[in-house]
């Protein structure tokens, strides 16, 4: 686009327009790296506390659940170091970005609120991860993560009324319907997609 | 028959047009990314968004990348209602109103 001043129709000048606004889509290829890493560590923590529940005496199975402090912090750096490499920020991209900060506040005042009742937090927090992971379903238009958010609903409803056991496994499968088979998707696509 | 306004000589050029389609359709956008897609010449794309940013169409803000400089540039409310009256004119042009 060389000749910037020179004289244009009225359709020319509806065509720069229309072909530039077509051109200014961008791939959230973070996603994925999200996905995964919060399935994989969601799914290690929440089976190890299943399994010591099981297994040992240990009093306090939850403890592993500690591993998702640092993870917040590695998930907040990545985020930071590729978001400055990023040449373009579009409105999907606060929407998305800004979903995920939402529930990350909504998650640290419910362990407050309800930290005397750990036990029981799983089919809350998959309610509550629902949203986000819907909202970028809908942001990323990619179906298998809109289809994880539904799992999310269907598991936390199943955990309710399944009794202890099946309430303990719920998160580890809600993790490899919700996060990790729309993560491996999602990265096997690549950055082809675009929002 | 209402007479057509003038159009905005700031937007009725093709690169600066391409560069406001563009930052009206995102929330902001570095020089790399508007070279590539408007696909300019680095000094020619330097001048119009220099033009633009006079016109205080666009805000551009500087900052240091990885170990290079980043040019961001967002639009204003100014170059949005510009914008905005700019394509509603061109829509004019090529549909006028029929005559009473």
């Amino acid at each position: 686009m060389e000749n910037e001043e020179k004289l244009m129709t009225g359709e020319e000048s509806l065509k720069v327009i229309t072909a530039m606004i077509n051109k200014s889509r961008v791939s959230l290829t973070q996603s994925s790296f999200h996905l995964l890493f919060w399935g994989w560590l969601i799914f290690a923590c929440s089976l190890s506390e299943f399994l010591l529940w099981k297994l040992t005496d240990f009093a306090t199975p939850w403890y592993v659940w500690f591993f998702v402090i640092p993870g917040v912090f590695i998930s907040m750096t990545y985020g930071f170091v590729k978001g400055r490499k990023q040449h373009v920020f579009t409105y999907a991209t606060g929407i998305y970005v800004w979903a995920w900060i939402a529930f990350l506040f909504s998650s640290v005042v419910f362990f407050i609120v309800h930290s005397d009742h750990m036990e029981s937090v799983g089919k809350y927090m998959l309610l509550m991860a629902a949203m986000p992971t819907l909202i970028s379903g809908i942001v990323l238009k990619f179906r298998p993560l809109i289809w994880g958010a539904v799992s999310f609903w269907v598991i936390a409803l199943i955990a309710h009324f399944g009794g202890n056991i099946i309430a303990g496994l719920a998160m580890p499968v809600a993790m490899i319907t919700g996060y990790l088979i729309p993560g491996y998707l999602l990265r096997t696509k690549g950055s082809h997609d675009t929002i | 028959m209402t007479p057509f306004k003038e159009l905005d000589p700031l937007l009725h050029s093709q690169l600066r047009l391409a560069i406001m389609s563009i930052l009206i359709s995102v929330d902001r956008a570095d020089f790399t990314y508007l070279r590539d897609k408007t696909e300019a010449t680095a000094g020619n794309l330097s001048v119009q968004i220099t033009k633009l940013k006079e016109g205080g169409y666009i805000e551009v803000s500087k900052s240091f990348g990885e170990s290079y400089p980043q040019t961001m540039c967002q639009i204003t409310r100014l170059g949005r209602t510009r914008f905005e009256e700019y394509v509603k004119i061109i829509e004019q042009y090529i549909k006028p109103e029929p005559p009473k």
